[in-house]
Order: structure tokens, then sequence, then C-alpha cells
């Protein structure tokens, strides 16, 4: 089917009927691999997991809980991409081969992103992610004119590069110990030594990159803006949990991993997630906003990772569950929200042209119903219930005093740290989404009327992400059955521990049910109430009320932003109004990120700087190169003589 | 059986959104007296959420469906978090492993749609208004985690209820958890109901506020919601704090009840003599106020830390 969707994107002409039919054959085909999913994790232990493609060829797919899982998520999300691609495509029609050569390209990275999670073979694993990360790469370059977009790709393109080296050695420790290419035989202990560290290492390097733990983040918010939007929305749901996928198949491997590491793991998380939430706050680019937001909720993921190796290196099962049960759910959770968020992002970007918050103002009463579609995804992203996004934290929380309770000895004071911490992130994203919902939608438009237009397409793919907010956050029993057996059906040695054990959902279903009933019943009242009237605002005696007198977005988080701003690393650029008549003022806010400045520009500056000390031997002359050919040909021979005669 | 249960558990959910109002009567009528004047009857809050749902409600010309939305959301979610507070020995209707946490987060949803609210109109004092609100929000979330949540940690429970009723007398740490408890809680009451010395609930001078200046361009109904949650607020809150003192209704039910009362009554008093005695702060050091109490919250886990070793 996606063979289908790239032919169709290629040859069929004219373009518009080639979107339709492209587009058209991606959702089905994805649509299959959902049910496929779903059918098979619900008759989980019954199957038989591994099958081959062809008989002849040793590369194996597993179809196990933990892929299907991903396969799952994967696919939820990308039906309503797909769906959207349509319509933000028909901005593209000018740019013939570009668009499709855009929808190629995404149809080939939707499937290898798909095989990826399947693959039980470690080199079809690295294929499928070379692939899936140079698809995405090209997808990048639909606008490629621009210089941001070539330096932004560029940049994702080296980070992930980086990513995918230490993958190759993850493996090749993997495959050095076990003799086996497959991921059914990898298995690695601490009584290895020295390789077991070091495959942890480079494992979470790898993975850490693709997934954007804090130091590592540094590619999110580049390549993020300058992405198509719907790439964008592919980014923040997918791909970086391609790389959530890859650190729970390094814990499968390296079982049990000692519990330092799940501290670690759990110190590293709760930094990306307060920092990453932080930064998010001191931007005002939608998009790279949105970008630090994925940061902040790879960091809860990662907090949950780390409450489950915590349980693993203490074989405490209920903490396994909270812990890996609130990742997974959280995982699926920030799928569908993000992937709503960035859709309805570049919905915003083509009717403004600009990415820039404080240039917005005032689309509620142009579109109330998407404001309302993008408010329960802001909604749910700031773990507020009853949406989903509150439920995979509450997990979370209640690892944390499941943790202290049961480990005890100085595990209260810790998980006390990290609850705060939690519930600090928590209190971050709300002023940071009330901020975007606020100044994007809200008061007035800031700079002229405009028309704004959503496609039913549109409507049509983020009415379904707002629909499943909903549903899990008030029905989250329904995806916390499928967790359960995904987990108990692993190689952790997790027996089955019903979901029910840890908080009586129905209760908490009721809570939330009897906040939604009583905000109808008080909406009803107020509709009966006939006294109604609409008037202007009052305006404290000052009559010219003009929209550019409303709040920004720098000015709404600058108090808090004050706070942290050496550790931001934010400079204000102030000209003030200095005579009686005023000239021009200014005032411009930058946010730098520490990272880019303290960790990945000094590094590449060394790379350079070693690359560049062996410049001397560029040369022009091409016998200098057969000259050099010949040593190293000559080493090569006297090393292989040596090794065979002694 | 079951049915009188649920009933029972009614009761205290009645009890605050009855009394919600007369508590800050309490508070105003004691707040006139100390400043050497006669004041508003007690009932007074009474007659003004009763003449408030009787006006009319003007929406401004900027308003969205927003700004009709928010005092809904705002008061559905407050109501049905006071659903979860135990009042003496009365189990509460809602109660349920990790209610701590549902309870923080929906006055998060409460909050959420208030700044939304507030920030509907577009008119830079509400924004000034919302922008403090959140500002400062981030700083009271740690407080409650570092206070009822190490008394989790400390109880071993994830129930508000069952917390409360894991303090005994009879244990001597539990007394110093009672009063380093209710010092932070007593802060968090302060930022969180907009009380004096973060902000000024009686002046109308939109530069120093920030409870009062986000629900500027409401009126009518709306009003009536917003002053209403703002008074069950406040009655949780006092809930919350009075509750550190439930030990006494182990022995005796109507003991425990009398105490709790009287402690009610007690902190109005203090919320009104803090309020005559002190003036508020400036915006630029209530963070250092608040991360003050977070201190004191840390305080209760290391003590609970050194007794167990």
């Amino acid at each position: 089917m996606m063979f289908a969707g790239m032919a169709i994107a290629l040859f069929v002409r004219p373009l518009q009927r080639a979107l339709l039919l492209g587009v058209g054959t991606l959702v089905v085909g994805v649509s299959l691999n959902l049910l496929f999913s779903v059918s098979r994790i619900l008759s989980l232990p019954a199957i038989q997991p591994v099958f081959a493609l062809h008989a002849s060829w040793e590369i194996y797919f597993r179809a196990d809980g933990l892929g299907l899982y991903f396969l799952l998520v994967i696919t939820t999300v990308a039906i309503p991409t797909a769906i959207s691609t349509h319509s933000y495509l028909q901005h593209y029609l000018h740019k013939q081969s570009a668009t499709r050569a855009f929808l190629a390209t995404f149809s080939i990275l939707l499937l290898s992103t798909q095989l990826l999670v399947l693959a039980d073979h470690a080199i079809a694993f690295l294929i499928f992610w070379e692939l899936m990360t140079l698809t995405a790469y090209l997808g990048m370059l639909l606008e490629r004119e621009k210089t941001e977009v070539q330096k932004g790709s560029f940049i994702y393109f080296t980070a992930t590069h980086a990513a995918t080296f230490s993958l190759y050695i993850f493996f090749f420790i993997l495959y050095q110990h076990t003799g086996s290419w497959n991921f059914s035989d990898f298995h690695f202990t601490v009584e290895n030594g020295l390789p077991f560290y070091a495959a942890c290492f480079f494992g979470f390097i790898g993975f850490g990159i693709k997934a954007g733990f804090m130091p590592f983040h540094f590619w999110l918010p580049w390549a993020h803006p300058i992405a198509p939007t719907v790439l964008s929305a592919f980014f923040s749901g997918i791909l970086i949990k391609t790389g959530i996928y890859g650190l729970f198949r390094m814990i499968e491997f390296c079982s049990p991993l000692p519990d330092w590491m799940g501290i670690m793991i759990l110190g590293i998380s709760l930094f990306s997630a307060i920092f990453g939430v932080w930064y998010a706050l001191a931007q005002h680019d939608i998009k790279k906003l949105l970008a630090y937001h994925s940061i902040e909720n790879i960091g809860i993921i990662g907090i949950g990772i780390g409450l489950g190796i915590l349980g693993i290196s203490y074989s405490i099962q209920s903490l396994m569950w909270l812990g890996f049960g609130g990742a997974l759910f959280h995982t699926f959770n920030h799928a569908i929200f993000k992937s709503l968020l960035f859709l309805g992002s570049g919905i915003i970007y083509h009717n403004f042209h600009t990415r820039e918050i404080d240039h917005m103002g005032g689309i509620v009463h142009r579109a109330p119903v998407f404001v309302a579609l993008f408010l329960i995804g802001s909604i749910a992203i700031s773990g507020i219930p009853p949406l989903n996004g509150f439920m995979s934290e509450f997990l979370i929380f209640k690892g944390f005093f499941e943790s202290a309770s049961i480990l005890g000895h100085y595990f209260p004071l810790f998980m006390l740290l990290m609850t705060v911490g939690l519930a600090f992130v928590g209190g971050l994203a709300l002023a940071c989404f009330t901020k975007i919902n606020s100044i994007m939608f809200l008061g007035s438009e800031r700079h002229g009327s405009h028309t704004f237009a959503v496609s039913i397409a549109d409507y049509c793919a983020l009415g379904m992400l707002a629909m499943l907010c909903i549903f899990l956050g008030v029905y989250p029993q329904s995806l916390l059955g499928i967790i359960s057996s995904v987990i108990t059906f692993n190689r952790w040695g997790i027996h089955v521990q019903p979901y029910s054990m840890f908080a009586q959902w129905d209760v908490m279903t009721l809570v939330f049910g009897s906040v939604l009933v009583t905000i109808t019943l008080l909406i009803l009242w107020k509709t009966i109430n006939k006294w109604q009237r609409v008037s202007p605002a009052w305006g404290c005696g000052y009559p010219h009320q003009v929209p550019r007198m409303q709040y920004t977005a720098s000015s709404y988080a600058d108090e808090i932003n004050n706070i942290a701003s050496t550790l931001l690393h934010r400079e204000k650029i102030v000209t003030p109004p200095t005579t009686i008549f005023p000239a021009v003022s200014r005032f411009r806010s930058h946010a730098e990120d520490f990272s880019d400045e303290q960790f990945v520009k000094p590094m590449y500056a060394y790379i350079l700087k070693k690359i560049t000390s062996v410049e001397f031997l560029s040369r022009t002359d091409i016998r200098f190169y057969i000259l050099f050919m010949l040593i190293v040909v000559l080493m090569y021979g006297g090393i292989a003589i040596v090794w065979t005669y002694f | 059986m079951d049915i009188l249960l649920s009933f029972q558990g009614l009761l205290p959910f009645f009890f605050i959104i009855g009394i919600s109002p007369l508590l800050v009567g309490l508070i105003n009528k004691q707040k006139a007296l100390l400043t050497g004047r006669i004041g508003a009857p007690v009932w007074q809050p009474y007659y003004d959420l009763l003449r408030l749902s009787r006006k009319e409600t003007i929406y401004a010309t900027t308003a969205s469906f927003i700004s009709r939305l928010a005092p809904v959301v705002s008061f559905a979610a407050i109501l049905i978090s006071s659903l979860m507070l135990p009042i003496g020995y009365v189990r509460p209707l809602l109660s349920f492993n990790g209610d701590i946490i549902v309870f923080a987060y929906l006055l998060g949803l409460a909050r959420f749609f208030q700044i939304l609210g507030a920030m509907d109109i577009g008119s830079s004092f509400e924004g000034m208004g919302a922008a403090r609100e959140a500002t400062f929000a981030v700083f009271a979330e740690p407080i409650y985690f570092f206070t009822l949540g190490s008394l989790a940690f400390i109880t071993g429970y994830t129930s508000i209820y069952d917390i409360y009723h894991s303090i005994h007398l009879d244990n001597p740490t539990s007394i110093v958890f009672i009063i380093v408890s209710s010092i932070s809680a007593f802060f968090l009451m302060v930022t969180e109901c907009s009380r004096m010395p973060i902000d000024d609930p009686t002046t109308h001078l939109e530069l120093t506020m920030i409870h009062e200046v986000m629900i500027l361009d409401n009126s009518g109904i709306d009003l009536f919601l917003y002053q209403y949650s703002s008074y069950i607020k406040l009655m949780v809150y006092a809930v919350y704090e009075a509750s550190f003192f439930n030990p006494f209704s182990m022995q005796n039910h109507w003991l425990g009840f009398s105490v709790f009362l009287i402690v009610l009554v007690l902190l109005s008093t203090l919320v009104a003599w803090v309020e005559t005695m002190i003036a508020r702060f400036k915006m630029k050091s209530i963070p250092q106020y608040l991360l003050f109490a977070t201190a004191i919250g840390i305080l209760n886990l290391l003590i609970y830390t050194f007794v167990r070793h």
C-alpha cells in the first residue's frame, strides 16, 4: 500500500488527483496496519510472534507486545497526519516536483517506521532506522530554497547520524557478545562487566539523541520549525518515539539494569522536563515552542522508564507496572496531542504566514471550532484532567509514592523531590499553554484582519485526535488493558498485574464525569438566563483601545522567565523611550539554548579542529592521492604478513 | 447502608459550600473591627452572591465562547474538588488512592480556564493579572506537594482522608508534622486564595492585584460563579489546614468537630490579623516568600528521615 502510495505520488497526473489518491492509499494502508496491531495485541499470548517476509531471507520480523504497541501508536497518529497531508500540500501545488517528492518520501517514511518497530534483526532494524532518518531528512527539504531550512535540516542530519553511529556500536557490542543479530537472542547482564556498561552507554546516547533527552535535544528546536508541519507532527508524534522504543528494547536486552542507572535516568529526565518546558516558555515561535514541549514530554516518559528500571533492579512488580505503564501510556498520549497541536500550528502558519505568536490574535472570532480543538490539545498536554495527559502523569505520580513506600531508605526524600519537580513542570506547562492559547487565539487581531480557512480534511484530522484525547482521559481503562497485556508478555518477567490494582479508575471516571455534568448543567442554567448583553470592554477610562496594547507572549512569560534569566541565557534588548516626544522605542527578547552554546558548538568546533589538522593531506595533485593509497595498501599488506607469520 | 454512607459522604461537601461565604464574612468583619470600623454584617457575602445571581451578565465585544465557558469550568472544578475533602471523621464521597494528585490538578483545571477567561477580552489589565497568577501558581504547586505530598510519603497513603487519619496524637513526631505542615499550608492558602501579603482582595487598583483584576470584565452570573468559587476555594484550603488538627476526632466525634470549628474561626482571625498588620509584598519578592514556604515543606521530610534512622 505504501509503495502504491509512492508510485501514485510520482506518476499519476494531474497533481491534484495524485494527492487525493496517494493520501487515500496511505490512509487505507495505515488503517489496515492499525487493525492488525489491535487484533494481534488482543490475542497476544496465543500467537507465535516471529515471522519472516520470505523463507530464504534471514531477516525476521516479530510481532511482540512492545512492537505491536508502538505500531499502534504510529498508525493511530499516522492516519490523521496523512489526512492532513492532503490539505497541507494544497499550498505547494505550484511546486510540482517538490510536492510529488514529498508525498513519495512520506510514504516511505511511514512504511519504514512501521517496519522498524516490528524488526527482529539488528541489521534490519538499522536499515529501517536509516531509511526513516533519510526519508525524514528528504521530506524536510520541501522548501529547500530557504536558508533556515537548509541549516535546520543539516543539524537534524548530523545529529541523527551521530545517533546512528552509536547505535552501530551498540549493536556490534551485542553481536560480539551473543553471536547473533536476532533480538530474541540478545541478552546481557551486569556480570558481563565493561561491555555491558559500554552497550548501555552507547544505546542510551543513540536512542537518547533520537528521543531528544537533554542535553542531546539540540536538533529538535532547529529541525521542527523548518520541517513541513505534517512532518513536524510526525517527528514529534512518532519519530522521537522510536527513540523511546529503542530504550525499551535496550532495557529488554540489558536486563536487569542496576538501580543507579534508573536513578540517573530519572535525574536526566526530570532535568529534560523542567528545562524543556522552561525554554518553551521563553519562545515566541510557535513550532519551536512545541519542539521544546516535546523535550519536556520525553522527559516525563523518561521518568516513567526510570521508575520501571528501579522496579526491575529491585524486582518490584507494581513499580515496573506503574513506571513502564506510565511511560507507554504517556508515549501514546503525547503522540496524540502533540500531533494535534503541530497540525494546528501548520494551519495557523498557512493562514498568517508567520510562526511568530506575537503577530497573531483573535483567531477565536473566525474559527471557534478550530480553537476549541487546539484548546483540547493544550489542556491535554498541560496534564490537566479530565484529558489523557493527566492520566499518564497520574500513573507516574503513583509510581513515586509506590517506590517511596516500598523501597524506604532515602527514597522518600528523593521521590518527594521528583514529585515536586513534576508538579513544577505541570505548573510551567500550564503557564506556557495559557500563554500560547491566549496570545494566538483570544483578544483582537494584532495585524489587520485575516481570513482564517480550515479545510474539512483538517477538521477531520484534528477532530479525531481531540476525540481520542477526551476518550482516553475519561475512560483510560480501554488503553490500560492493552498496556497491561503488553507489559505482561514481555521479557521483564512481570506476571499479570491488573491495572485496576493501582487506582479506582471507575471512581476517577466518576469524578471527571461529574465535572463534565456540572459544566453542562451550569451552561444550561446560563443559556436559560435571558439577562445578557454585549458591550465594549472597560478601558480604564481610556477610549482608544488598539490591539497593540494587548499583552504579548513575551510580556506574559516575562515574570517567570526573569526568575531564571541567567539559567536560560535570555537576553533583552531594550531601547527605552527617552525624551518628552519619544522617537522610537523597542523591546526584543531572545532565549539562547544552553546546550547550543556550551555543549554542541564547542563539540563541533573541536571536531572541526581535529579534522582541519589533517588538512595538509588534501592536495590538488592527483599523484599525492595515489601515493597515499599505495602507502595504505602496503601498510595493510605488511600487517597481514606479520599477522599470518607470527 | 450504601446510600446512607454516600449521603454521609456528601455532608462535608454541603458543609463546605454552605459555610464558605460565612468564613469570608467572618474575615471581613474581624478586619473591620481590627481597623476600628463596624463593618458589614457577617452575612454580607450571601447577600452579595444573591445580588450577583440576579444581575444582568454583560460580555465585552471582544469576548468569545471562552469568556462564557471559563467561569463555569472553574466553578465546576472547584466544586468537585471540594467533594474530596474530609471533615472530622466523615469519609468524603470521592475518596480513592491518589486523590491528592487529582485534587491538585482539578484546581489546575480551574486556574487554566480562569486565566484563559481573563485573557479573552484582550485587555492588558487582565493580562497583567493572568501573567501573575500563572507565575505564582508555578511556585504554589510545589508547596502543595511539599506539604500534603510529604505527609503522603511519610504515612504511605495517597488519599487525603487516609493521610489525615493516620496522624495520631500519641506519636510525638505527628505533632511536629502538624505544626510544620500547618505553617506551610497557611502560606499556601494565602497564595492560592489571593489573600493579603500576596494579593489584596479589597483594593481595585489594577496594578497591584492578581485575582481581582482577572475578573474585571465579568458580571452577573459569571461574577457570581467566580466569587462563589473563590469563597469555596478559601474554605477548601481552610478545611485542608484545619484537618491537621483532626486527631481529636479520633477520640470523640463531637470534640473533633468542635476543635475543627474553633480552628476555622481562629484561622479567620489569623487571616484578618495578618491582613491588618502586614502590607502587601512587592511583586518581585513574592517568589522568595513562596520559596520560603517550600523550604518549610522540605523540613517536614528531613525530620521524618532523621527520626526514622
